[in-house]
């Protein structure tokens, strides 16, 4: 908007030095733009195009070929993989959901010093290494772990509970760290709705119920898509906690191509499984912004 | 004389049965620190980079800019998986792996997209007609941008540098692919729990999580403070 209004505009002296002014205003941004676009041409868009490339050459040979996406398909075992990964992927953005929602909620109504406290919380497990957080839930989930002891101590169960080394010890895991980019797009939608409007629902004799239930949420539902998506989508890629916490029990497809990568060396195959976790994480972005943009026309139609 | 040289005996075997006890922790530690040693550089150059490129995004050319945007932040939500296979295929023929260099490089790219998009954040946050009066005053772009609009979105630096110094030290899977000798903490850590869940290994856990505790704390507060003292 103001952009423009940051020049100087009239400032350029004559001669060869407003030459240099003029060149220097027209293609300086660029200049500060150079060095992050000549790093991402060739350590971000350079290897993505070389993964692709690779991926259409199965295993060294000349011609392209699509063996390897059709080996995602029909090899029996990868598309299966892809599934589960997808639904580990949606119980976690539902944990996420279920969970952060209600957070967020009151984090809107807490007070100043509440709400700090409670931001502080739900970043720090981004701010803890990824291996210090799985070790430490392993030593809360596992057999002789934490909650196991409790339980038992408290006579409620007689053998230790499986909570580990399964889909659900990866669906803790993975919660406790995405839970915070669901929470700050919902806490930031609740933020932007103006309280006059539940308090107008509220008067006109809705229950509080159904304040949340046609203002509220409605209202907050651009940060509800904005935040699981995120979810679903980090999720979809995530390797390190299914690895530690679901042992060899749970398998994802991120999983599946370092093996290939690191112990087949069959690079080609599991480039074309990132290529399809790529094209299939860009359809779940694009369906979600269109969505979001949809969301933000009707809240523009409505007076 | 004999009570205090069993007293030395006894003392000198018990602290080398301690060392013997502490050491692997040690070893673990002080090696980790030293690839981490490197690594601390990452984020430092992260922070000029995303930060240039933030102000050229915000102030440069409407041209692409969108586009652009996208593209510099995609790091963030593409699986580190892919690109971490991505990279580490194409730094192979270029005996890139393995090399304290291909790290920095690879963790770059990863740092970036977080610093662009808290500097950009703060960017627009930013009251500009300070920067106008700044020019509007005799000021150059380049000595309005150094000297007024840098202090001001401080506090996006500061958090930029917070978020591109955790990716770093975090990274797991990028440098899993590029690693065979050269290593970093989380892969310490990890190819040990692969054995057996330790205790050692909780105790390094817990002491990297008080240093980047204590790190981001300092930081933070750092900049917090002279953050408000700038603007007031």
């Amino acid at each position: 908007m103001a952009s423009e209004a940051s020049l100087p505009s009239v400032l350029a002296p004559p001669g060869a030095k407003g030459m240099w002014l003029v060149c220097l205003k027209r293609y300086g941004w660029w200049g500060l733009l150079a060095p992050a676009l000549l790093l991402y041409a060739l350590v971000f868009f350079l290897p993505l195009s070389v993964l692709v490339a690779d991926s259409l050459h199965p295993s060294g040979a000349a011609d392209l070929s699509l063996a390897n996406y059709n080996a995602f398909f029909t090899d029996g075992i990868t598309l299966s993989i892809f599934l589960r990964t997808v639904r580990l992927a949606l119980f976690v953005t539902l944990a996420c959901l279920v969970f952060g929602y209600p957070l967020a909620l009151f984090m809107r109504r807490a007070g100043p010093a509440m709400r700090m406290v409670a931001l502080t919380i739900v970043v720090s497990p981004l701010l803890t290494s990824v291996i210090v957080r799985n070790v430490a839930w392993l030593l809360v989930l596992g057999r002789e772990g934490m909650v196991n002891t409790l339980l038992r101590n408290a006579g409620l169960i007689d053998g230790p509970l499986p909570l580990l080394y399964n889909t659900f010890g990866v669906v803790v895991g993975v919660t406790h760290v995405y839970l915070a980019f669901l929470v700050l797009p919902v806490f930031s939608a609740l933020l932007a709705i103006d309280p006059s409007t539940e308090q107008a629902a509220a008067s006109l004799g809705a229950s509080r119920f159904t304040v949340f239930r046609r203002v509220t949420l409605p209202m907050s539902m651009a940060g509800v898509i904005a935040g699981s998506t995120l979810v679903f989508v980090l999720t979809m890629g995530v390797y390190l906690t299914p690895v530690i916490m679901g042992g060899s029990f749970v398998t994802t497809l991120p999983m599946v191509m370092t093996d290939l990568v690191r112990t087949q060396f069959d690079f080609s195959r599991a480039a074309a499984f990132g290529v399809m976790l790529l094209v299939f994480i860009t359809a779940i972005l694009i369906a979600s912004s269109r969505a979001e943009k949809r969301i933000e026309q009707m809240r523009g139609e409505m007076p | 004389m004999s009570e205090t040289r069993i007293g030395l005996f006894v003392g000198s075997i018990a602290s080398l049965v301690m060392v013997f006890l502490v050491l692997p922790q040690v070893i673990l530690l002080v090696q980790s620190f030293t690839a981490e040693d490197y690594l601390s550089f990452p984020p430092r150059l992260a922070l000029v980079i995303g930060t240039a490129a933030a102000i050229g995004l915000d102030r440069g050319p409407m041209v692409l800019r969108k586009a652009m945007r996208t593209a510099l932040v995609s790091p963030m939500i593409l699986p580190h998986v892919v690109l971490g296979m991505a990279i580490y295929r194409v730094f192979l023929p270029i005996r890139f792996d393995d090399t304290v260099t291909g790290f920095l490089i690879a963790h770059l790219v990863l740092c970036v997209p977080y610093v662009i998009v808290t500097v950009g954040a703060s960017l627009q946050g930013m009251d500009r007609s300070l920067e106008q009066a700044a020019v509007s005053l005799g000021a150059s772009v380049p000595m309005a941008l150094w000297r007024v609009v840098l202090p001001l979105i401080r506090p996006g630096l500061i958090g930029g540098a917070v978020f591109a110094f955790i990716t770093s030290f975090d990274e797991f899977i990028v440098t899993y692919f590029l690693a065979s000798r050269q290593t970093t903490a989380p892969i310490q850590i990890f190819s040990s729990l692969s054995y057996q869940l330790e205790p050692s290994i909780a105790a390094v856990s817990g002491l990297t999580l008080v240093v980047t505790a204590a790190l981001c704390g300092l930081l933070i507060l750092r900049g917090g403070m002279a953050g408000t003292a700038r603007v007031a």
